[in-house]
């Protein structure tokens, strides 16, 4: 393709299935990829340090280690779905054209058009968190509508990577695919890592004996454990995501702590020497397992009928090992490096500290029934959405 | 209170952690009249402190510091607490970055992250050793900020190309996201494409609407903390002819629930500081002391022509918040009793547009109360020590002042159109129960939480002889005509000078 062709000249193009065979085979993971990986490790990484730093220092500026890891995300997927779309859209790779879609006249694959809107409702986020900041105070909480259009915006980037490694997958050739499918596999557990994050309120050690945590997650970990682990079509595609997700957390867990730091806002309440890190995962791990149990004698059921079965053993497996874990984390064994439940933020009350250990135990049982059948019910919703979502992924091809 | 409306203003984050128009600009300590001003000794330094307190919060205090002397080497500022959990453990000082022009001048910003009554202690450290001193800050959301047109649009813009945006995605998605490369889409799945389009559009309006319905709830949840804050009503009733009974009532609703009345502090010997001034003109002004009943605040009044009053009584809750009940009231001819103790008036001619600087205030005695003014402009937000000098009727400096409540006199900053009023001492605008919390009970006096008993055997110490120099340092918080009531006591008659100043 070194020749020069003026830029709108027709191409003479060979018959489909020629093409597909010769020039969509994909024999090697294409460095974009690479670079939007890079990318979600970078945001991956600056997440939980940017809310430690919150939680153990306390002020911050745009061009703390942390944003600016952050902030790289944006730049590497940009880059990344920038080369992808332009070079779909005015190169003259046939093949690379071929397996695009078409929107406002771009041409790229499918992912790199949903990561590029991610990337915008990124930076569309930022002044509207500036504005937000300088009308409201600093909000020192993570669910606020900037922060959830930024979240959305890091989920699409998620999403449409997602994307991009299925529909590679579909043409790849074996070695090829088993590294996408790892990626793939990655890139859901950072997904999760992302929904367990704007949980944390709900799913706080204290508050697991609440239905309300199990309502939370019956919501927001379902689709997004499925999905890449049924798309990934690996038989412990479940149990690989949510290993991944344990494994991030925990390192988080373990090493922040080993970076001094102390307040620099008051009021302090907490005397802190080094990184406060956010509490033990959540044990995903346990329902993950059990759906890929399940899964090896019903994979063949209706999709409906399926996420019956998948979201309330999702839902009650996880309760059946969240519940107790929760009783151990209250107990002064929990009060360590391991399990981390003898950290607080700066900002944390003292009135916290005269009964931290307390589980919240406060709703009525009537309460208690009903939030968990809704718990049971979105479980279902959730899981035929992250069937629905893995079936997609299964046979998108661009 | 405090401690309860932290968490109101600021509620829990990550769990444990997890807190239109411009408002009409009110505030607890005073009225209209947000920043704190301070004069006091950090050990061996004395030091003028200015704390531009932010309009939301969390948010930014600037803090400007000035040293008497010229052998300050560094000033260190940092936000605390000002009693109870949080009062002891400082997060890590900054330090104030001392002015090029003007080697005595020291200036930094502090994050206040909390609502409620905090103090900034400023450490100061020099050719003499350390010294340290505590500001009361209280901290409060004032307003809410507009948007401006240029981002109302561009982010109006950018949610409109991310919304139209997704719903093509998603159609290309349908139409051929899974379609070998290469093949053309038939016309069934451009139709479904175009389904797939609609209902998403549909979905994506309904995102749109709830987190529009979000958005609001957030800003009506920040506008009640605003509300919380806005001075509370003084309602007021009279019974038997001059009793006046004064009930605060909150801007808020939780304000009834969070701030009790029973549970407010001496403030220089007194639960409550009212102060009626006639309106329009404050040709009339009475400082008075009314007794706490219940809830209530009842005040026999002294005898009083008819007229419509304006009411500011300062407060001073548990945790050392100040607040400023307003309000106004007509009353009849008053035949009351006569005025004793710390209660005080002043009768004279009424503020105008046309009244100018007055710097002279004539003294019932023949004495006199000059303003030490100076020649320049008095500008607005800018902080300033007003100095006063009392003379007996021969032109000497007095020699027979006296404490007047615990210092050497009192001074009440109004504006004429009544939006501003601050009640200052010599230490500045701080009340002085507040400041008592954030640095102790100055020595030979009887702190807020202590019995002034004294100890068998011993005396009660002489109290200092006052100076016929009072100074009180504060700011004018805008432009405007200010008319500025100095009170001082002068061999057992409290003495009263008015002086009226233009703003520029």
């Amino acid at each position: 393709m070194g020749q020069s062709i003026p830029f709108g000249q027709h191409i003479a193009r060979p018959p489909i299935s020629a093409r597909v065979v010769a020039g969509a085979r994909v024999e090697s993971v294409p460095w974009p990829i690479w670079c939007m990986v890079a990318g979600i490790v970078s945001g991956m990484i600056g997440g939980p340090w940017d809310i430690s730093w919150h939680m153990s220092i306390g002020r911050d500026t745009f061009w703390t280690p942390a944003h600016i890891l952050i902030q790289l995300t944006g730049v590497l997927v940009g880059i990344a779905c920038a080369y992808m779309i332009l070079t779909a859209t005015f190169g003259h790779d046939a093949a690379t054209q071929d397996a695009s879609v078409k929107i406002w006249g771009f041409r790229g694959p499918l992912g790199a058009f949903i990561a590029v809107w991610g990337c915008i409702a990124m930076l569309t986020s930022a002044p509207f968190d500036n504005w937000w900041h300088n009308a409201y105070g600093l909000d020192v909480k993570i669910l606020s509508p900037p922060h959830t259009l930024l979240s959305l915006g890091s989920l699409a980037i998620k999403i449409g990577l997602m994307a991009l490694l299925a529909a590679l997958m579909s043409r790849a050739t074996e070695s090829v695919r088993r590294t996408l499918g790892f990626l793939l596999l990655y890139i859901g557990a950072s997904c999760v890592a992302q929904m367990g994050t704007i949980l944390t309120s709900s799913t706080w050690p204290t508050e697991m004996h609440q239905a309300a945590c199990y309502l939370a997650v019956a919501i927001a970990i379902p689709a997004v454990l499925i999905a890449p682990a049924w798309g990934s079509q690996w038989k412990w595609g479940c149990t690989g995501v949510a290993g991944i997700y344990t494994i991030i957390l925990l390192t988080f867990e373990w090493v922040l702590p080993l970076f001094p730091a102390e307040p620099k806002l008051g009021p302090v309440y907490q005397h802190i020497t080094h990184l406060v890190p956010l509490h033990f995962p959540l044990l995903i791990i346990v329902p993950a397992i059990v759906l890929d149990l399940l899964w090896r004698k019903t994979s063949e059921w209706g999709r409906w009928k399926l996420a019956a079965v998948t979201g309330p053993v999702f839902v009650l497996s996880f309760w059946a090992a969240q519940w107790p874990f929760a009783d151990f984390l209250m107990t002064p064994a929990a009060r360590n490096r391991v399990f981390g439940m003898g950290y607080f933020a700066y900002f944390d009350p003292a009135t916290i500290l005269y009964d931290p250990y307390q589980l919240n135990a406060s709703e009525p049982r009537a309460v208690f029934a009903r939030l968990m059948a809704m718990a049971l019910v979105f479980s279902v919703i959730t899981a035929r959405l992250g069937f629905a979502w893995g079936d997609w992924m299964r046979r998108m091809k661009r | 209170m405090t401690i309860g409306l932290g968490r109101y203003m600021r509620r829990r984050t990550f769990g444990s952690i997890a807190i239109a128009l411009l408002a009409a600009v009110s505030v607890g300590a005073h009225v209209g009249s947000p920043d704190v001003f301070f004069e006091g000794d950090a050990g061996p330094y004395h030091l003028f402190v200015t704390v531009r307190v932010p309009q939301v919060i969390p948010g930014i205090a600037e803090i400007e510091v000035r040293s008497a002397s010229n052998d300050v080497d560094k000033i260190e500022i940092v936000p605390m607490r000002l009693s109870g959990a949080g009062s002891n453990f400082p997060p890590t000082p900054d330090v104030a970055e001392r002015s090029k022009q003007d080697a005595q001048f020291f200036t930094g910003s502090l994050w206040l992250m909390e609502s409620g009554a905090l103090k900034v202690r400023v450490s100061a450290e020099g050719t003499k050793g350390k010294g340290e001193l505590a500001v009361p800050v209280p901290a409060f959301a004032q307003r809410t900020l507009p948007m401006e047109r240029s981002l109302s649009g561009l982010l109006g813009f950018l949610m409109v190309f991310l919304a139209v945006g997704l719903v093509f995605i998603a159609g290309a998605a349908a139409r051929e996201g899974n379609l070998e490369p290469g093949e053309t889409p038939p016309y069934a799945r451009k139709r479904r494409a175009r389904i797939v389009m609609a209902l998403t559009a549909v979905i994506v309006v309904g995102i749109l609407y709830l987190g529009k319905a979000w958005w609001g709830e957030e800003a009506s949840n920040y506008k009640r903390g605003v509300s919380f804050f806005k001075p509370p009503e003084a309602e007021t009733k009279l019974a038997n002819g001059n009793r006046l009974v004064i009930q605060a009532q909150g801007q808020d609703p939780e304000w009834s629930k969070r701030v009790n009345m029973e549970d407010v502090i001496p403030d220089h010997n007194h639960l409550m500081h009212l102060f009626l001034i006639s309106a329009p003109g404050m040709e009339r002004m009475w400082h008075l002391h009314p007794e706490r009943e219940d809830s209530k605040f009842v005040d026999d009044l002294p005898d009083m022509p008819a007229g419509h009053y304006e009411i500011f009584a300062d407060v001073v809750d548990k945790a050392g918040f100040p607040w400023t009940l307003v309000g106004q009231v007509d009353l009849p001819q008053i035949h009351g009793n006569p005025m004793v103790g710390d209660d005080s008036s002043w009768t004279g001619t009424a503020l105008t547009a046309q009244s100018g600087d007055v710097s002279v205030a004539q003294l019932a005695d023949g004495g006199r109360i000059v303003w030490e003014k100076g020649s320049g402009p008095l500008v607005a937000n800018t902080a300033m020590v007003f100095k006063f000098r009392v003379e007996d009727k021969d032109g000497n400096p007095a020699k027979d002042m006296q404490q007047y409540m615990g210092m050497a006199g009192h001074a009440e900053f109004v504006s004429s159109d009544m939006s501003v009023f601050a009640h200052i001492h010599p230490a500045g605008s701080a009340s002085m129960a507040a400041l008592e919390l954030a640095n102790g009970a100055p020595k030979g006096t009887c702190g807020i939480t202590e019995q002034c008993v004294m100890p068998a055997g011993m005396t009660m110490p002489m109290p200092a002889p006052v100076s016929a120099e009072v100074s009180f340092p504060y700011g004018f918080p805008k432009v405007g005509e200010y008319r500025i009531f100095v009170q001082v006591k002068r061999a057992g008659q409290v003495e009263t000078g008015v002086f009226d100043a233009r703003v520029q």
